[in-house]
């Protein structure tokens, strides 16, 4: 791809890496603009040495003022936010699109993605795919970036929409019984590491000391069929409505391995190494297999795959289902919402993370309207 | 065209509770052009001579000729006219009693007012009320000067009872802007100073009449170099909040917080009057409710608004923080200004209690004027305050009052106690 094909920015004109959701430069969101097409004026056989900038990637049909996004609304009190960033009344400062964003790809499966309180960026990322009606499928991926590592932030971004590409399409059935799919699955969910682990590397330096890493969880939901695969301490849970919910995948970290040893859950958490991970994605990494489990929804409830930014207040699936309770909510984007806020009001501490995709059979009434509808459309 | 740029310097964090903000705003003008040359708007000069009887020969001689040097500095195609005070105000230039009362500076207007000039006496009181009115409504008589200047010369003190020459200053305030000179040490810097806070201009002590011609120069040569007419600071405080001042710091110090007008719900314009390529440095203090740890917001945006536009903006921020190596730092350019403000007020205190014969305040005051001005490295006002008070230490501003001081030592610090040093950028 020339210079002249990459996607800028509509907000600063920076130019913006392959599939970019955010501007690295300003933070603005990008992900609707659209691949702009080749620049055909009369330097359209330039290549990549050719001496002179061009003007713009736009051509003369379509160049017109560039449209003026509305100005966001204020988080804290709904004002409208400056274009410095700041609300206009009340002087909050905006997150940036890249500090807190949400996604909701259909009524049943949504996400928040939030710095926190203490980060100074969010190096957590999200990316996320429903068909439109539950009972069908879903990709849940979520990965932190390691802060001490360079440019985390921007790689854990790669590593998700890496990954999530891998996953879209159904998975290959192989040999029709669940013993192949299972093997298929694995293979697949392999392959997305990989490509995650390829994401990252393609955003790393060359020559940084401390190249980016990220760790990554990933949810797969195929009507009652959940899948799972976590590469370092990003966790998948499943959380039935009623009865115990559970931690899909044991974490790739220091903790583990000393719960592995025998130490209390409690107690090996909070040991200083705790957060040490054993796996990770980026170029330093030696191992980038994740270990990967399959269940079945049997009952009502969610599939929440999330970042230590969240579970660090609530590691056991009891806790984390007392904070899903407390919500008083079915919806997902709600729910994830009030989950991010509780970590934040906890302290915040890290970037938070939290994906949800309700699951299991719907009961009868929850799916009353849905049959209605089937009855009379 | 000319362009601003703000810079802002303050340190953003603050402690958990912490609710004060404070930032130096630094605000510069670049190719800001000649006055009434940049646009549709024309510039005006009005000549204010004091021609009471105090003058005597000498002084009155020395002011007509600086006032004949002013003239040559106002460039050809500005409007002017020359006024003389004393118990009342008279139109010297142009020789008009009706209609337009300023007219068009060219060789020939130039030559027939350095005329006018030389023909003046000095005779009668002082009454500077009457001046100032009339210079108003010379500037009201040519609508189309919109850039107004003026520059007074006085040497004796103002007769009429007190508040009238307020009214008349009130009257001029925000129309046009008035440097003002002392010749001599006959004249209040009480009374005079007023008037050049209010009008946006400075006031200075001329010691002798040989001084005057290269002040008048100077002055009228700044003022053409104004190719701003006018300027307006313009601070966005966020709702529940409160500005607890805005100063002018630099070249200055100015106290604008009483001065504000409102823009909307959340901004106050502050009259900065007309800029040349030159930096002032304002000092605003922002009062908030305090956020939780971690949270950040904007404690103010200061905008320089000129021409019907925004020129430039600087953000004024606030970030709450439990890192205690992060909230106990202090901005160097805020402590530097907040000491000179503080000096600019321990002098004015101090002499005015020197003057009432309080020497134990006025001791105390011009000592901690002494602690100030090294501290700050305002070597201008540490010379000057050698000269009313004997230093014994200058680091805990223990001070003498000097048994014989000169008047004018003591005038000269008092008008240049608000001229403040920059500290140096690292």
């Amino acid at each position: 791809m020339t210079d002249a094909e990459r996607m800028t920015c509509p907000a600063c004109g920076e130019q913006l890496a392959d599939g970019a959701q955010f501007c690295e430069a300003c933070g603005a969101s990008v992900s609707g603009v659209p691949a702009p097409v080749a620049w055909a004026g009369a330097g359209s056989d330039l290549d990549d040495l050719s001496p002179i900038s061009r003007p713009t990637a736009r051509d003369a049909a379509s160049s017109g003022p560039p449209a003026v996004p509305a100005p966001r609304a204020c988080a804290q009190c709904g004002s409208p936010v400056g274009d410095d960033g700041y609300c206009t009344v009340c002087g909050s400062k905006a997150p940036s699109e890249r500090d807190h964003f949400e996604q909701a790809p259909s009524a049943w499966v949504a996400g928040v993605c939030d710095r926190g309180v203490k980060h100074a960026r969010n190096e957590d990322a999200m990316a996320l795919f429903a068909e439109p009606d539950r009972g069908g499928r879903a990709v849940l991926v979520v990965c932190d970036g390691v802060s001490n590592s360079d440019g985390s932030d921007v790689a854990s971004l790669a590593a998700v929409q890496a990954a999530l590409e891998v996953l879209r399409p159904p998975l290959p059935k192989g040999m029709g019984d669940a013993a192949s799919a299972d093997a298929v699955a694995t293979r697949v969910l392999t392959t997305a590491a990989a490509a995650a682990n390829t994401a990252v590397i393609a955003h790393t330096e060359p020559s940084s000391a401390r190249p980016a890493s990220c760790t990554m969880a990933v949810g797969l939901v195929d009507g009652a069929t959940v899948r799972c695969a976590v590469i370092g301490d990003s966790r998948a849970y499943l959380l039935p409505d009623e009865g115990e919910g559970s931690q899909l995948l044991p974490d790739d970290s220091m903790a583990q391995a000393l719960i592995a040893a025998g130490h209390p859950r409690e107690e090996a958490e909070a040991s200083p190494h705790a957060h040490a991970i054993t796996k990770w994605l980026g170029a330093d990494s030696p191992d980038v297999v994740p270990r990967v489990a399959t269940v079945t929804a049997d009952r009502p409830g969610w599939l929440l795959v999330c970042s230590d930014g969240l579970w660090n207040y609530a590691s056991e699936p009891e806790a984390l289902r007392a904070q899903v309770d407390a919500a008083g909510t079915t919806e997902p984007l709600p729910l994830a919402s009030a989950l991010v806020a509780w970590a934040i009001a906890q302290g915040g501490h890290d970037n938070i993370t939290v994906a949800l995709a309700r699951v299991g059979p719907m009961p009868v009434g929850e799916n009353a309207t849905d049959d209605e509808r089937q009855v009379h459309g | 065209m000319a362009e601003f740029t703000a810079a802002v310097y303050q340190n953003e964090f603050l402690p958990d509770g912490g609710t004060d903000v404070n930032a130096i705003v630094s605000v510069t003008c670049a190719g800001a052009g000649t006055a009434g040359q940049g646009g549709s708007a024309a510039a005006g000069e009005i000549i204010i001579i004091d021609t009471s009887g105090s003058m005597g020969v000498e002084s009155m001689e020395a002011a007509k000729q600086a006032a004949t040097a002013a003239l040559a500095e106002i460039v050809d195609g500005t409007y002017f006219s020359v006024v003389s005070g004393n118990g009342a105000a008279f139109l010297v230039y142009p020789p008009v009693s009706s209609g337009p009362g300023m007219v068009v500076m060219s060789p020939a207007s130039r030559a027939q007012a350095s005329a006018a000039v030389a023909q003046l006496r000095a005779a009668g009181g002082t009454v500077i009320s009457t001046w100032l009115d009339l210079a108003g409504t010379l500037f009201a008589s040519v609508p189309q000067v919109q850039q107004r200047h003026a520059i007074l010369l006085t040497d004796g003190e103002n007769n009429e009872r007190p508040g009238v020459l307020q009214q008349a200053i009130d009257r001029a305030t925000g129309y046009y802007q008035c440097d003002c000179r002392g010749i001599g040490v006959d004249w209040k810097v009480s009374e005079i100073r007023p008037i050049a806070q209010a009008l946006l201009g400075t006031v200075d002590l001329i010691p002798g009449p040989g001084q005057l011609r290269a002040e008048f120069e100077a002055i009228m040569r700044t003022a053409m170099s104004r190719g701003v007419a006018d300027a307006e600071l313009r601070v966005w405080a966020p709702q529940g909040s409160q500005v607890v001042f805005v100063k002018q710091v630099s070249p200055t110090v100015e106290d604008l917080t009483s001065r504000r007008s409102i823009v909307n719900d959340l901004t106050g314009g502050y009259p900065t009057g007309a800029w040349s390529d030159e930096s002032r440095d304002y000092h605003v203090a922002i009062r908030l409710p305090a956020k939780a740890i971690g949270q950040e917001q904007l404690a103010a945006r200061v905008q320089v608004f000129a021409g019907g536009e925004v020129k430039a903006q600087g953000l004024v921020k606030a970030k709450w923080s439990d890192d205690s190596a992060l909230t106990t730092r202090i901005d160097q350019q805020v402590a530097h200004y907040t000491g000179q403000a503080e000096l600019a007020q321990v002098i004015q205190e101090g002499l005015a209690a020197k003057a009432v014969g309080d020497e134990e305040t006025a001791t105390t005051k011009l000592g901690r004027a002494v602690q100030l001005a090294v501290e700050t490295g305002n070597d201008e006002a540490t010379a000057k305050l050698r000269k009313v008070v004997d230093v014994q230490d200058a680091d805990t501003g223990t001070v003498q009052l000097k048994k014989a001081v000169e008047r004018a030592d003591e005038m000269a610090l008092d008008t240049a106690s608000t001229k403040t040093t920059r500290v140096r950028r690292s």
